[in-house]
């Protein structure tokens, strides 16, 4: 049976088993919106896609009056409706009877996170990789597009401090930007102290290359530390867990990147004067111990060293006197009652009793052989004494 | 290294040391003296370093837009 269809015909064919179809009937559906069409109408229009496919769509006024949020790209969506053919086009779409925001995860989420994850797992984000920021860079890298505000932005902040800003230009938005990134990054090598790697806002679409594994590796293996700013301060990006320091907006990564001039001065400034004040309290010290040894050396106090000096000595000399008569005293008690002792055992006794001493000029006459004939002597007695001539010697037998 | 080649962040660097010596108080006259002299260049130089900058900017593809 061969029956040729007019197009009509068809596609009143397709829509009668579309349409009656249950299974295609009163179902959820999720999705992101793109090419949103809010029409004078008052109709939505717009195509609810994944990664692998789209879906027209389309809400009606009467049905979309009771919508309580405002639709835009990039929103993930849970819809409900049916499935119909608009004849006209033979198209298939989804007739939007109902629409809520789905704040599970779209599947641009998804790749999200399994990329964070993947890398995460190889060890690239961690807190230990990353490198300080130098704290005067002398060699500045910009990754970015030249056209873009973000640029105009860093080029703003870091003014005139002194460094060397290079340019890497990269498309940063759109088909083959994550490749133009990641080659921009790596094209610094060796030439920056630190590379800041940026983009003005836009929506979750425009910033998306940022979000690629080969802009994080870029990033990762750079040789200099990198702070990523992408967007506003909400999104948060691959590159930015890939980067040293992840910066809220290009500005801020301006700020976090040189240090502020007017501080700088600030600073150069003060080190002047702590230089200068460490060099006078320096010289003032020395001058106070000068003066100190100056005071000790002074006439005065030399004339007072000396006076000192001088009854120091006067003491002395008075306390050897008085130790000198003190021994004398004592020798002459002493010698005074030796002198008593003697009297007891002396010869006045003896010569009182007839008895006399004979004495020549050699000492005393104890033998007749002390004295020889002709000798005078002296002969002590009990009262006076006798000079006599000796005549004759008889020695005893 | 010659002093006028040093860079900015070198020169703070040997700043912040002569500052803290000096501070220290323990050198000699002769050696506070050369210190602060040296001291005083570096402080010149980071002046002059921060004073005649302009911003230097090329590009790796070689072309700057022109109002930059």
């Amino acid at each position: 049976m061969t029956r040729i269809f007019t197009v009509t015909e068809l596609n009143e064919r397709i829509m009668d088993r579309l349409e009656n179809d249950p299974r295609l009937q009163d179902l959820w559906a999720r999705g992101e919106i793109s090419n949103f069409v809010y029409h004078r109408s008052g109709h939505r229009y717009f195509t609810l896609k994944d990664r692998d496919s789209q879906l027209p769509c389309v809400l009606f006024r009467t049905q979309g009056v009771r919508l309580d949020f405002e639709m835009k790209d990039g929103q993930n969506l849970l819809v409900f409706g049916d499935i119909s053919v608009y004849k006209p086009q033979g198209r298939v779409q989804l007739l939007v009877r109902g629409v809520k925001l789905d704040f599970g995860l779209g599947f641009r989420h998804l790749e999200f996170e399994a990329v964070k994850k993947k890398l995460a797992s190889e060890g690239l984000f961690d807190a230990e990789r990353k490198k300080a920021l130098p704290k005067y860079p002398e060699r500045i890298g910009i990754v970015t597009s030249p056209d873009g505000a973000a640029l105009r932005d860093v080029l703003r902040i870091i003014g005139y401090y002194p460094a060397q800003i290079i340019l890497s230009p990269a498309l940063v938005q759109g088909e083959g930007a994550d490749a133009s990134i990641a080659l921009a990054v790596r094209a610094l090598r060796g030439r920056t102290d630190i590379v800041i790697v940026c983009r003005g806002g836009g929506s979750a679409e425009d910033l998306w290359c940022f979000n690629s594994e080969i802009v994080a590796r870029a990033i990762v293996e750079c040789d200099s530390p990198v702070i990523s700013a992408v967007g506003h301060e909400t999104d948060v990006t691959i590159a930015d867990f890939a980067a040293d320091v992840r910066a809220a907006t290009p500005t801020a990564a301006a700020e976090l990147a040189v240090p502020n001039m007017d501080e700088l001065r600030a600073l150069i400034d003060l080190t002047q004067t702590r230089m200068v004040r460490a060099l006078w309290s320096g010289l003032e010290r020395k001058r106070e111990h000068l003066e100190y040894l100056e005071r000790c050396f002074s006439s005065r106090r030399m004339y007072s060293l000396v006076t000192e000096s001088r009854q120091r000595l006067d003491y002395l000399e008075e306390s050897l006197a008085r130790a000198e008569m003190e021994r004398l005293k004592l020798l002459r008690s002493r010698l005074q009652m030796a002198g008593a002792g003697l009297a007891a055992v002396g010869p006045a006794a003896t010569l009182s009793r007839g008895y006399a001493i004979a004495k020549s000029t050699r000492g005393l006459i104890l033998r007749a052989e002390d004295a020889k004939a002709g000798d005078v002597l002296e002969l002590i007695l009990a009262e006076g004494r006798l000079i006599c001539q000796v005549l004759d010697i008889k020695k005893q037998k | 290294m010659s002093e006028d080649k040093i860079g900015l962040e070198e020169a703070l660097d040997d700043l912040e040391r002569i500052v803290a010596e000096l501070e220290e108080g323990k050198l000699s006259l002769e050696e506070s003296l050369s210190l602060f002299e040296k001291g005083m260049r570096l402080v010149g130089l980071c002046n002059a370093k921060l004073e005649f900058a302009e911003q230097k900017i090329e590009s790796l593809t070689g072309d700057l837009p022109s109002d930059l």
